[in-house]
């Protein structure tokens, strides 16, 4: 799963034993980046 | 078969104003909805997005594609028929329908101005989007009349002076008048009085006063004479959408007579 | 946010005409009456000019927030 710190802008891998914290800056928010899969979408 | 007349009062590209008789109120309804409902159009249906930093959702964007009129030239298509878009915009500049690529000539955007999204700095949309030609009846999105209406074609009758005393208060009416009471007349808008003339009530402010000044008058409907209110949203002129809207219904009668046929 | 593409009530296309009647009426030196803008525009009906007239872009109120 890859996400970015929300304070350092830099991109975070998370592991089953870190928890949600960001190993280089020690902060807790972390952003889901947009997948870069094409997303289809039906208009309705 | 019968024969109906058909006379223009208006007539542009994308809206007209016709009276048609004789015809029956079911008929004249009947024509109302096929122009609705049964002209098909092309639509975006699905959108793939490759890459959309904006501010708005995917799916809020997809809607707002699926609004913008496209071209579609009678005859060219069969319904279920797919055409491809494509549109890549980046930022600062704001994404426009115009902005649209497509992959036939035929089927473009109808208006170029619409926004789509405003870009900033760093956003991007990219997308590749299918339209699909298709009928009123299923999705709002692919009707091809806009504010299709008839109403009755009206006569007004004079049947005396207007009492010395009367307060003078305006007498409204909305529509086109037929002129059958041209002596009693007077030259608004530029409709001279004359008798069989259609005169769109819009020529004296819609206050029957001001054309027949002096004068009581009574309004009445006239049988199997309807005028048509008509507009398209771009898609095609409003003369293909009437004839498809006939044709749609010619076709529905054809069927019927051949499947009740022993 | 964006000017709706349509008229929500009678399906009339819009949002073509928000740019020209954003500068006439606001952007312009002199701005003109909005009125006057929407009959020149071909926007006759009251249900397709209150969609110009009570609209506000929300774009760049929003943008920062990304």
């Amino acid at each position: 799963m890859s996400y970015k710190c929300s304070r350092c802008k830099r991109d975070v891998t998370l592991d089953e034993y870190g928890g949600v914290r960001c190993p280089y800056c020690g902060h807790r928010v972390l952003l889901k980046e947009r997948s870069r899969d094409i997303k289809e979408v039906n208009v309705e | 078969m019968e024969d109906y007349e058909v006379q223009f009062v208006d007539r542009s590209e994308r809206s007209a104003r016709f009276v048609v008789r004789p015809i029956t109120p079911a008929f004249a309804n009947g024509i109302r909805r096929a122009m609705i409902a049964d002209v098909p159009t092309f639509s975006i249906d699905t959108v793939r997005f490759i890459e959309n930093s904006s501010v708005m959702f995917d799916e809020q964007i997809g809607l707002r594609l699926g609004l913008v009129p496209l071209t579609t030239p009678p005859g060219e298509f069969e319904r279920g028929d797919e055409v491809t878009l494509s549109l890549d915009v980046e930022g600062p500049e704001t994404a426009y329908s115009g902005d649209l690529v497509s992959s036939d000539e035929l089927v473009q955007p109808a208006d170029e101005n619409i926004p789509i999204i405003d870009l900033k700095e760093e956003q991007r949309l990219e997308l590749e989007a299918d339209a699909v030609l298709d009928v009123g009846k299923e999705h709002a999105k692919h009707q091809g009349g806009v504010a299709v209406s008839y109403r009755h074609l009206q006569a007004v009758e004079v049947v005396g002076d207007a009492g010395e005393f009367d307060d003078e208060e305006p007498e409204i009416l909305r529509g086109v008048i037929e002129e059958q009471a041209a002596d009693a007349a007077v030259e608004t808008g530029g409709y001279e009085p004359e008798n069989g003339q259609l005169v769109p009530t819009e020529a004296f402010e819609h206050d029957l006063t001001n054309r027949y000044p002096g004068k009581d008058v009574e309004v009445t409907d006239i049988d199997g004479a309807f005028v048509f209110d008509v507009e398209t949203d771009g898609s095609f002129s409003v003369d293909e959408l009437v004839v498809e809207a006939i044709g749609t219904i010619e076709d529905r009668a054809t069927e019927l007579k051949e499947s009740i046929q022993l | 946010m964006m000017v709706p593409v349509r008229c929500f009530t009678c399906g009339n296309v819009v949002g073509e005409h928000w740019e020209e009647f954003k500068h006439r009426t606001r952007e312009a030196e002199d701005p003109e009456d909005p009125a006057e803008v929407l009959d020149e525009l071909g926007v006759e009906r009251h249900c397709c000019r209150r969609m110009l007239v009570s609209h506000k872009d929300l774009v760049d109120i929003v943008a920062p927030y990304q």
